[in-house]
C-alpha cells in the first residue's frame, strides 16, 4: 500500500507540485493523469527517488520512507519504467532482465535464470521472443515491452509506469495491460500508471487521480469516469479560442507543401500545405508523429520518404545540409544535446548559422559579427552584455530565446520548424518565444511547431492540426475547443 | 533544470594550480645553469620545430572532435621519401609533391571520418599499416637517397634559427587565423562542441572535417620534408615517435580530446613548454628517462585540469 | 539457433579470422616448399604468448567502451621490475610486476571513473610516463636478466608445440572466459560499453567496475611483460607503439568493437591466435614483411567500413529512396 501525503516541490521558487495526496492500495492499478505542467512527472520523480520532496511524505505500507536515489527506491521496492530506457541493446534479452537486478547472484545460474526469464516473457505475452536474442534485434516496441517486463519481474511493491505505451501500437499496449493485470494478481503489487491516453487509463485502472496546477483535483474510481469527465477534471474550464481575424492567405507560392511524408514506424502518409505568414500547430502527444514531421522535413530522418516543397523548390528529405540550403530552419525539442553549443558564447550561438553572411573575402569580419550578434540579442530581448556568456549559464527561457534567435533576421530562411517551443521555459519566457514566432510569421515565414501544451496550441496556432499514432486526425481553423483537441490527441484509434 | 552555481573553489583550483606550477617552473628554469642563454633558447626552439608543425595540424583535427591519428609517423615518412625522390626537379616541385602526398592521404581519412562517421582510431591504424606497408614495398626496404641535394636551404639557420622554426611560426599563424577568422574554422569549433547540434543546424560536418584533416596532412608532410632534409636519407623509421609526440604537445597545450576547444597558439605553447621542461631537466643532469616521465606526468596534469575546468561550468 | 549465434559480429569476426588464417597457415607449405613442422606451430604459439596478455588487457577495456593505451607502458615497466626483482626468485619478480601493473591501473581507473575523464588522454599520458619510468629504471638500455634457469624453463617445449609461457597465457584466457562468461561481471562489462547511461539507470555500479577493469588490464599487461622479459633474458624499456597496435588489431579481429558493448575473452583468444599465425605464415613462407602490414590494413579497413554508422545510414537512405512516393 502506497500513500502520498501533501507532497510539494518547487524549482527556483516556482512550484511544480503544491499539494498532492493520494493512496494506492495493494493490488490496485492507479491512474495518474494531468495536462502539461500539472506536476505528474515531478511526482513520479519523487516516488522513484530522483528528487527529494520539499514537503510532505511518502509512506510504503504505513512506514514513511526517504528515497534518496533511484537505487534506494529500487531497494525499497519501487520499480520505474519511463522514457529513459534501462535496457542495453548490445546485451541479450536474458542478460537485460538480469542487469542491475539486486537479487541476481554473482555466479550465473543459467538454467534457473533462463526459466525465470521465459516465465516473465510468457507472462507479458512475449512467447515469441527468444531470451538468447540480442536486444538490438528487436523492434523499438518490443524493447519497450522487455523494459516493462523487467520492471514487472523485479518483485517490487510499487511499479510506476510513466507513459509506457506512448510509442507502442495498440496491440502492444494490450500486451502491456494483460501483463500488468497478471503481475498485480500474482504478487499483489501496486501500480501507478501515468498516461495521456485517457481511454486506456479508464480501461486498465481501478481508480484515477487527476492533477492540475500541482494539486490533486480528485481521485475517482474508474467505473465512475468517462473520457470527457476526465478531460474536464484535467482542464477545469476547458479553454477555447475565438477565431482570430482571418489572416488573408499570403502568396501561395511561398508555401511549404508536404506530400505523403512517411517515416517507417513513426509517421504514416502525411499531406499538409502550410502557407507563409501563418503559424501551424501540430498537436500531438509523445509518439503521435508530430515531432517526426518536423524532423523529416528538416532532413534528420534517414529513413523518411515523400516529397517536400518550399517556395516552389523541392527539399530533399534525407539531407539536413540540403534542407538548410533550401531555407528550412529546424529547432529540436532537445536544445541541450541537439540545438545549442552549450560551452560556446551567446554570440557564437546566435551567429552559428549565418557565418557565410559575415564574411568578406573569405575572412570573418569581427565588426560585422558583433553587429549581427548585437542586433539579434536586441531582437530576442537579451542584453548585449550577455553576448560573451556561455549559453550553458543562461536560464531555460533565455536559452530557448537564443535558440530561436539563430533563425531570425535571415533572408535565406523560409520555414521555421520548432519542436516544443517552450519546453523547460517559464511563463515570462513563453510569452517572449511566442512573440518571436509571431514576428517570424509576420515577416513572411512559414512557421510550424509541434507541442503538447493546450494553452500554447490555442494561443499561437492559426491552424491547429491534431495528430495521433502517426496520422493526421483533424484540422482546425477558427473557433476551437480545448477539450476537442484533447480528445483528438488522446482518442483510441479504431 | 537546475543550473549548478559555479563553486568558487573549483575555479580557483583550476586557475591557481597551474599558476603556482608555472611560477615554480620559471623559478626552476631561471636558477638552472646555462638556461638563460641565447644558445639554449635557440636549442629549445629548434627542438620543438619539427614536432610543433605537425602538432599544430593535429590541433585542428582534435578541435573538430575527430580525436587523434595513429598514422602520423608513417605519413611523415612517405612524404619525406617522395620529397627526396623528386629532388632532381628542384624544391619547387619536391615540396609540393610532398604536400600533395600528405594532404591526399590524410584528407581521404578525414573524408571517411567526416562523412561516414568512422572511428578515427581504427581507421588511422589501418591507414598506418597501409601507408607503412606500401612504403616498404616500393622502397624495397632500402633507404631513399636523393639524387640531387636541393634541400640544403631547409637546413640553414637564418638569424641562428633553423628554417623549420620560421615555418612553425608561419604555420601557427595560418592555423590560428583559419580557426579564428574563417567560416570553416568557426564551424570546426561548433562541430567539435556538439556534432549532433551542428548536423541539426545544417552545418557541413563532412566538408569541414575533411578540411581539418587535409590541413593536418599538409603539416605532417612539412615535418616529413624537414626530417628528410635533416637526415639526408629516408628509411621507414623517418617518422620516429612523431605520432605520440604531436599528440602530447596538443594535449599539454590544453586542447581537449573531446573537441570544441583549443587553439594553434596554445599547442605551440604546449610544445615549447615540453621542450623547456626537458631542457631544464637535461641541464640539471636528469636522464632521458626522467625527462620522459615528467613529460607524461605533465600531460596527465594538464588533461585533468582542462577536463575539470571544462566540466565545472555546465554539469 | 546456431546460425543466429554465428551471425552475430562478435562471434562471426573471430571465427572467420581464425578459420581463414588457419587455412592459410596449413597451405603455407605450398608457398614455402617445405612441410609444416611442430616447430612452426611452437613459434606461432610463442608469438601468441608474446601478444596474448596485452591483447586481453586492451580488449577488456575496449569491451567496456574504454581504451587503455597505457598497457604497453605497464608491459615495459612490468618487464623491468621482473628482471630487477626476480634475479633469485622469478616468482617474486612476477609478483612485483603484477602488483605494480595493478596499482597503475587502479590509479587510472580512479581518475577515469571519479572525474569522468575520457580514458584515451589519461592512458596516453600514463603511457608516456611509464615509458619514462622504464627508461629511468634501466638507464635507456636493455636490462639483462641473469637467471638463465628461469629463461630456459619458461620457453621449454611441451608436447612439441607448447611452452609454459604459452600455456599460462592460454590458461589466463580460459580463466577470463570463465569469469566473464559465468558471472554477472561479464554482462555488466558489456553493458557499460554498450550503453553507459542505461547501465547506470539499471543500477550497475559503473564506477567501481571501471576501477577494477583498469586494475586488471594493468596487471595483465605487466604479467605479459614480465614473462616476455624472462623469455628474452632482458627487459626492453621501449617496445615502441607496435605491440599496442598489434594488440588492438588482435582485439578487433577478435570481434571487439571500439564503440564497446561487444566481445568476449574467447574471441580475443581467436583474434590473437590469428595475428600470431599470420606473423608465422609470413616467416615460414619468407614473404616480405610488408605483406603483414598490408593484410592488416585490408582487414581493418573492412571492419571500419562495415562498422561506421555513416554506412548504415547510407543503406537506410538507399532503401528509403526506393520507397519515395
Amino acid at each position: 500500500m502506497i500513500r502520498v501525503d501533501g507532497l510539494a516541490r518547487a524549482f527556483h521558487g516556482v512550484a511544480a507540485v503544491r499539494d498532492v495526496s493520494f493512496t494506492v492500495g495493494a493490488g490496485e492499478i492507479h491512474g495518474l493523469c494531468g495536462h502539461n505542467g500539472a506536476g505528474k512527472s515531478t511526482v513520479v520523480k519523487m516516488l522513484s527517488g530522483q528528487l527529494a520532496p520539499d514537503a510532505g511524505r511518502i509512506l510504503i505500507d504505513d512506514t514513511p520512507v526517504e528515497l534518496r536515489s533511484r537505487q534506494a527506491a529500487q531497494r525499497a521496492g519501487v520499480a520505474l519504467v519511463d522514457q529513459e530506457l534501462s535496457v542495453v541493446p548490445a546485451l541479450t534479452v536474458l542478460e537485460n532482465l538480469l542487469l542491475g537486478d539486486i537479487d541476481a547472484p554473482l555466479v550465473n545460474r543459467r538454467r534457473a535464470a533462463l526459466a525465470r526469464c521465459r516465465r516473465v516473457l510468457d507472462d507479458m505475452g512475449l512467447s515469441r521472443i527468444d531470451p538468447g536474442q540480442p536486444l538490438s534485434a528487436l523492434s523499438i516496441g518490443d524493447r519497450q515491452l522487455v523494459e516493462i517486463a523487467k520492471a514487472l519481474s523485479q518483485r517490487a511493491r510499487l511499479v510506476i509506469l510513466d507513459e509506457p505505451t506512448a510509442t507502442l501500437t495498440d496491440v502492444e499496449s494490450s500486451l502491456v495491460f494483460a501483463a500488468i493485470r497478471r503481475a498485480v494478481a500474482a504478487t499483489g503489487c501496486s501500480v501507478i500508471f501515468v498516461s495521456h491516453r485517457l481511454a486506456e487509463v479508464l480501461e486498465l485502472c481501478d481508480s484515477v487521480t487527476v492533477l492540475r496546477d500541482g494539486r490533486t483535483v480528485a481521485t475517482t474510481p474508474a467505473a465512475e469516469l468517462t473520457v470527457d469527465t476526465l478531460i474536464v477534471q484535467m482542464l477545469g474550464e476547458p479553454p477555447r479560442r475565438l477565431a482570430a481575424d482571418g489572416k488573408p492567405d499570403r502568396d501561395l507560392a511561398h508555401a511549404l507543401r508536404i506530400s505523403r511524408l512517411r517515416v517507417p514506424g513513426r509517421l504514416r502518409d502525411l499531406t499538409l500545405t502550410a502557407n507563409a505568414g501563418r503559424i501551424y500547430a501540430l498537436a500531438g502527444q509523445l509518439g503521435s508523429g508530430a515531432s517526426d514531421v518536423l524532423r523529416a522535413v528538416a532532413g534528420l530522418h534517414p529513413t523518411a520518404a515523400g516529397t517536400v516543397e518550399l517556395h516552389g523548390r523541392p527539399v530533399p528529405v534525407r539531407d539536413p545540409v540540403a534542407a538548410v540550403r533550401r531555407g528550412v530552419a529546424f529547432l529540436s525539442n532537445d536544445r541541450k544535446s541537439e540545438g545549442l553549443f552549450l560551452d560556446k558564447s551567446l554570440a557564437w550561438n546566435l551567429t552559428a548559422t549565418r557565418l557565410p553572411h559575415l564574411v568578406r573575402a573569405g575572412v570573418l569580419r569581427p565588426r560585422r559579427e558583433h553587429a549581427a550578434a548585437r542586433a539579434l540579442a536586441e531582437l530576442i530581448g537579451l542584453p548585449a552584455a550577455r553576448l560573451g556568456d556561455a549559453v550553458a549559464e543562461l536560464s531555460g527561457g533565455n536559452q530557448q530565446k537564443a535558440f530561436v534567435g539563430r533563425c531570425l533576421g535571415r533572408d535565406d530562411v523560409f520555414a521555421l520548424l520548432m519542436d516544443e517551443p517552450t519546453r523547460g521555459v517559464d511563463i515570462g519566457g513563453r510569452a517572449a518565444i511566442h512573440h518571436l514566432l509571431r514576428r517570424a510569421a509576420d515577416a513572411g515565414l512559414v512557421v510550424m511547431f509541434a507541442s503538447t501544451e493546450l494553452d500554447e496550441l490555442l494561443e499561437l496556432g492559426d491552424v491547429i492540426v491534431t495528430m495521433r499514432g502517426g496520422r493526421l486526425v483533424n484540422r482546425y481553423e477558427g473557433d476551437v475547443d480545448g477539450a476537442l483537441l484533447m480528445r483528438d490527441m488522446t482518442q483510441r484509434l479504431e | 533544470m537546475t543550473a549548478v552555481p559555479v563553486r568558487p573553489s573549483a575555479s580557483v583550483v583550476s586557475l591557481a594550480l597551474p599558476l603556482i606550477a608555472l611560477v615554480a617552473l620559471v623559478g626552476l628554469a631561471v636558477t638552472t645553469h646555462r638556461f638563460l642563454s641565447l644558445d639554449n633558447a635557440r636549442a629549445i626552439l629548434a627542438s620543438t620545430a619539427f614536432v610543433g608543425i605537425t602538432a599544430v595540424g593535429a590541433t585542428l583535427v582534435m578541435i573538430a572532435g575527430s580525436g587523434v591519428s595513429l598514422a602520423t609517423s608513417q605519413t611523415a615518412t612517405v612524404a619525406g621519401m617522395f620529397f627526396l625522390a623528386t629532388q632532381q626537379y628542384g624544391l619547387v616541385t619536391a615540396v609540393p609533391v610532398a604536400l600533395v602526398t600528405g594532404v591526399a592521404l590524410t584528407g581521404l581519412q578525414g573524408a571517411v571520418i567526416g562523412y561516414w562517421h568512422a572511428n578515427p582510431i581504427v581507421l588511422t591504424i589501418a591507414a598506418g599499416f597501409a601507408i607503412g606497408g606500401t612504403t616498404t614495398w616500393f622502397s624495397g626496404g632500402t633507404p631513399v637517397y636523393p639524387e640531387v641535394v636541393a634541400y640544403e636551404v631547409l637546413n640553414s639557420t637564418p638569424l641562428g634559427l633553423p628554417v623549420a622554426v620560421y615555418v612553425l611560426l608561419g604555420v601557427t599563424v595560418l592555423a590560428q587565423f583559419t580557426l579564428r577568422g574563417t567560416t570553416p574554422g568557426r564551424q570546426l569549433y561548433l562541430i567539435g562542441s556538439n556534432r549532433a547540434a551542428a548536423r541539426a543546424a545544417g552545418l557541413p560536418v563532412g566538408r569541414v572535417t575533411v578540411i581539418a584533416w587535409a590541413f593536418f596532412g599538409a603539416c605532417i608532410a612539412l615535418t616529413g620534408v624537414f626530417l628528410a632534409s635533416f637526415n639526408t636519407s629516408a628509411t621507414a623509421t623517418l617518422g620516429g615517435t612523431l605520432t605520440l609526440d604531436a599528440i602530447a604537445a596538443v594535449l599539454v597545450g590544453g586542447t581537449a580530446i573531446s573537441g570544441g576547444r583549443g587553439s594553434a597558439v596554445r599547442t605551440l605553447a604546449g610544445a615549447v613548454l615540453i621542450a623547456v621542461i626537458s631542457d631544464v631537466l637535461l641541464l640539471r643532469g636528469f636522464s632521458t628517462g626522467i625527462q620522459i616521465l615528467v613529460k607524461g606526468i605533465l600531460v596527465l596534469a594538464v588533461v585533468v585540469i582542462v577536463h575539470l575546468h571544462a566540466t565545472r561550468s555546465h554539469r | 539457433m546456431r546460425r543466429r549465434w554465428l551471425v552475430q559480429p562478435d562471434h562471426l569476426i573471430p571465427v572467420v579470422s581464425l578459420v581463414v588464417v588457419v587455412v592459410a597457415f596449413a597451405s603455407a607449405p605450398a608457398l614455402s616448399g617445405r612441410p609444416l613442422q611442430p616447430f612452426d606451430v611452437y613459434n606461432a604459439l610463442q608469438g601468441f604468448a608474446q601478444l596474448g596478455l596485452l591483447a586481453l588487457a586492451i580488449g577488456i577495456t575496449m569491451i567496456a567502451g574504454e581504451f587503455d593505451l597505457s598497457v604497453v607502458g605497464s608491459y615495459a615497466v612490468g618487464g623491468m621490475l621482473a628482471v630487477s626483482a626476480g634475479a633469485t626468485s622469478p616468482a617474486l619478480g612476477v609478483l612485483a610486476a603484477v602488483a605494480a601493473g595493478a596499482a597503475i591501473g587502479a590509479v587510472q581507473g580512479g581518475l577515469i571513473a571519479r572525474l569522468r575523464i575520457p580514458s584515451m588522454p589519461v592512458t596516453l599520458a600514463t603511457y608516456i610516463a611509464l615509458l619514462g619510468l622504464a627508461y629511468a629504471m634501466s638507464g635507456g638500455l636493455s636490462k639483462s636478466y641473469p637467471n638463465s634457469d628461469a629463461t630456459q624453463w619458461v620457453d621449454q617445449t611441451l608436447a612439441g608445440v607448447f611452452s609454459p609461457r604459452s600455456l599460462l597465457t592460454l590458461a589466463i584466457f580460459v580463466i577470463a572466459a570463465v569469469v566473464l562468461g559465468g558471472t554477472k561481471w561479464g554482462r555488466e562489462l558489456r553493458a557499460i560499453g554498450g550503453d553507459r547511461r542505461a547501465s547506470r539507470v539499471a543500477g550497475v555500479t559503473v564506477d567501481g567496475l571501471i576501477v577494477w577493469l583498469f586494475t586488471v588490464s594493468g596487471a595483465l599487461a605487466a604479467l605479459g611483460g614480465a614473462l616476455l622479459s624472462y623469455s628474452y633474458a632482458s627487459a626492453n624499456p621501449d617496445p615502441g607503439l607496435q605491440p599496442l597496435i598489434l594488440a588492438a588489431v588482435a582485439a578487433l579481429l577478435g570481434g571487439v568493437s571500439l564503440a564497446g558493448g561487444r566481445g568476449a575473452p574467447l574471441g580475443l583468444l581467436a583474434g590473437t591466435l590469428s595475428v600470431a599465425l599470420l606473423a608465422q605464415i609470413v616467416a615460414v613462407t619468407a614473404l616480405p614483411d610488408f605483406t603483414t602490414q598490408l593484410l592488416y590494413a585490408a582487414l581493418l579497413a573492412v571492419i571500419v567500413i562495415v562498422e561506421s554508422p555513416g554506412l548504415r545510414a547510407l543503406s537506410d537512405r538507399f532503401r528509403a529512396r526506393r520507397a519515395d512516393g
